[in-house]
């Protein structure tokens, strides 16, 4: 009896156990190979040799780096703004029209590349860029834009590839954000018609501070995922034309698999993590504070 | 005047209608071409085929990636349930010591940036010998936002229930079965879908776990197929079509599923 007692004890941590196990190898895991790593060089085949904080030394001195930061900031500001814009614009729109067919077809159309791969998103855009198709060259031509150039020119490589993560990711913080819009109540509208307010007073004096929250939360989120962007560029470019599309993270994964620098790429990758999990502090607090505001 | 605002709402639906789907059209349509010259304009509906599908259906290595997709997929749906549910049911019913710092614990390791710790994981699995293996594609899945949806749906589930299955002598494997599971079982569905649909397009991670094409997933070998089959557009669209298809139709049938579990996970933190 006694027995059976100091078992059911240990069950609870029995069931979080497969889990625990999980995040903590794979994980936390990670996390200790990262920090351990960095302090040495390393190039996967030949054993770790500790060389103190050479690796953190050299990020001030290398130039390509400077390159991959600017990239990678590049990408975060032009793509935030334009995925929150977005999404918010979207949001407001398909909300006044959600019971119509026009509006449940975009609402659901806006999510398809959301939910398609990186991979594909890739190939397809890349296949309808390369300009052989007369029909996509005559869409892009009255915009006086040639499309081969989009991606062949590194001036505008980085721009195309921004606006592509806008294209694939503003449907998923529409989402987020025609959620929070549907839980404003209409008494709110109807009090304030009753009171003559035209539909501009209705966006600026209600929906949009009551959206609030939830754009900033938006922000920070498409923030933390385009500094952290591999994929998308991946299967567009591949870091090129000449680096002009190589952000840290492809800076990181270049240093492992092409030049067997896996010590200098944990350096590299443990001031991005620095830099996100610093913001991803400033989030808690800052929707903390401004949900308790409300 | 209210007229004229209307219409200007309906062209921007309708604009963004087009730009989310045509490249997507521009795709399937690509894939039925049966000319070898795919940039031919004309939409003569006569010459569409599924000859493209059938050669890549009948490339063993496409097979073999498209199994690979399959199984990597259901086998992390799998372990993500069992993972969730169990860790789940513990943390909203079973009351033990440091259950609430545990469970804040495993939510601390969703803030980690996912893309950034894959190179230290691909050290760490290359570590545990299991590069170019089925292990080092499924056990990595499970996140702690499995827990936290299947802790919240049954926290909802009243503790009566529960209590009385106790008085009735059952174990708390067989209350989890019988009791709980069968009461949550819409959000185990979102959890699947979202673990189904994560897995299927993952791409970062098979590409660098993986070298071998035995292992190898469809996105990754879209990417290899792009450079084999370079002039070929139209046998690339349709690889690409038969991996964008399968979250596609999921989200044909669930797309408020999907909604649930969007909004969720943007109030994870």
């Amino acid at each position: 009896m006694k027995k059976k007692k100091g078992l059911s004890v240990l069950t609870p941590y029995l069931y979080i156990a497969p889990i625990s196990l999980i995040l903590l190898t794979f994980v936390a895991g990670s996390l200790i190979i990262a920090i351990c790593f960095s302090f040495t060089k390393y190039n996967i085949i030949t054993p770790a040799q500790f060389n103190g904080l050479y690796n953190y030394q050299k990020l001030f001195r290398d130039s390509k780096l400077q390159l991959c930061i600017i990239n990678t900031l590049k990408i975060t500001i032009i793509s935030v703004p334009a995925q929150i814009l977005c999404s918010t614009l979207f949001a407001v729109l398909i909300a006044s029209r959600r019971k119509t067919f026009l509006g449940k077809l975009a609402k659901a159309a806006i999510f398809i590349p959301v939910l398609s791969s990186s991979a594909v998103v890739g190939t397809v855009w890349k296949a309808i860029l390369n300009g052989g198709n007369p029909v996509v060259k005559a869409i892009f031509g009255i915009f006086g834009i040639n499309p081969t150039m989009l991606l062949g020119s590194s001036k505008a490589a980085i721009v195309t590839l921004a606006l592509l993560m806008v294209w694939k990711g503003m449907g998923y913080y529409m989402i987020i954000a025609l959620s929070s819009l549907m839980s404003i109540s209409d008494s709110y509208y109807e009090a304030a018609r009753v009171d003559g307010a035209n539909t501009w007073d209705l966006l600026t004096k209600i929906t949009l501070p009551l959206l609030k929250p939830t754009i900033i939360m938006n922000t920070f989120l498409a923030t933390i995922s385009s500094m952290q962007v591999f994929d998308l560029i991946y299967t567009m470019t591949g870091g090129g034309p000449s680096m002009s599309t190589t952000t840290l993270v492809m800076y990181a994964y270049q240093l492992t698999f092409k030049s067997a620098k896996s010590g200098y790429a944990m350096a590299v990758s443990n001031v991005l993590m620095l830099i996100i999990l610093i913001i991803v502090l400033f989030q808690q607090r800052f929707i903390r504070r401004d949900v308790s505001e409300l | 005047m209210k007229k004229i605002s209307k219409f200007i709402v309906d062209i921007f639906l309708i604009f963004v209608i087009l730009l989310c789907t045509l490249p997507f059209l521009y795709m399937i349509l690509m894939s039925l071409k049966s000319t070898v010259n795919a940039y031919d304009i004309s939409l003569n509906f006569s010459d569409m085929s599924f000859a493209h599908y059938r050669k890549i259906f009948s490339d063993p290595t496409f097979i073999r990636y498209f199994f690979n997709s399959v199984f990597v997929a259901v086998c992390g749906v799998i372990l993500t349930l069992f993972t969730s549910c169990t860790a789940g049911y513990a943390f909203a019913k079973l009351k033990f010591k440091g259950s609430d710092k545990i469970f804040f614990l495993l939510l601390l390791t969703m803030l980690v940036p996912s893309e950034v710790i894959l190179v230290p994981l691909y050290l760490l699995v290359r570590g545990f010998g299991w590069v170019n293996t089925f292990r080092a594609l499924i056990l990595p899945l499970p996140t702690a936002f499995g827990v936290f949806v299947m802790r919240n749906a049954i926290m909802a589930v009243p503790t009566e229930l529960v209590e009385s299955a106790q008085i009735d002598g059952a174990t708390n494997g067989k209350i989890l079965r019988t009791v709980i599971l069968p009461l949550v079982k819409s959000s185990m569905l979102t959890v699947a879908i979202f673990t189904f649909i994560g897995a299927w397009n993952n791409f970062t991670w098979p590409l660098i776990i993986t070298t071998d094409d035995a292992y190898r997933t469809l996105p990754i070998a879209l990417t290899a197929m792009k450079t084999q089959y370079d002039t070929d557009v139209g046998l690339t669209m349709a690889c690409a079509a038969v991996t964008f298809l399968p979250p596609f139709i999921f989200y044909l049938f669930m797309q408020s599923k999907f909604e649930e579990g969007m909004a969720l996970s943007g109030l994870k933190g």
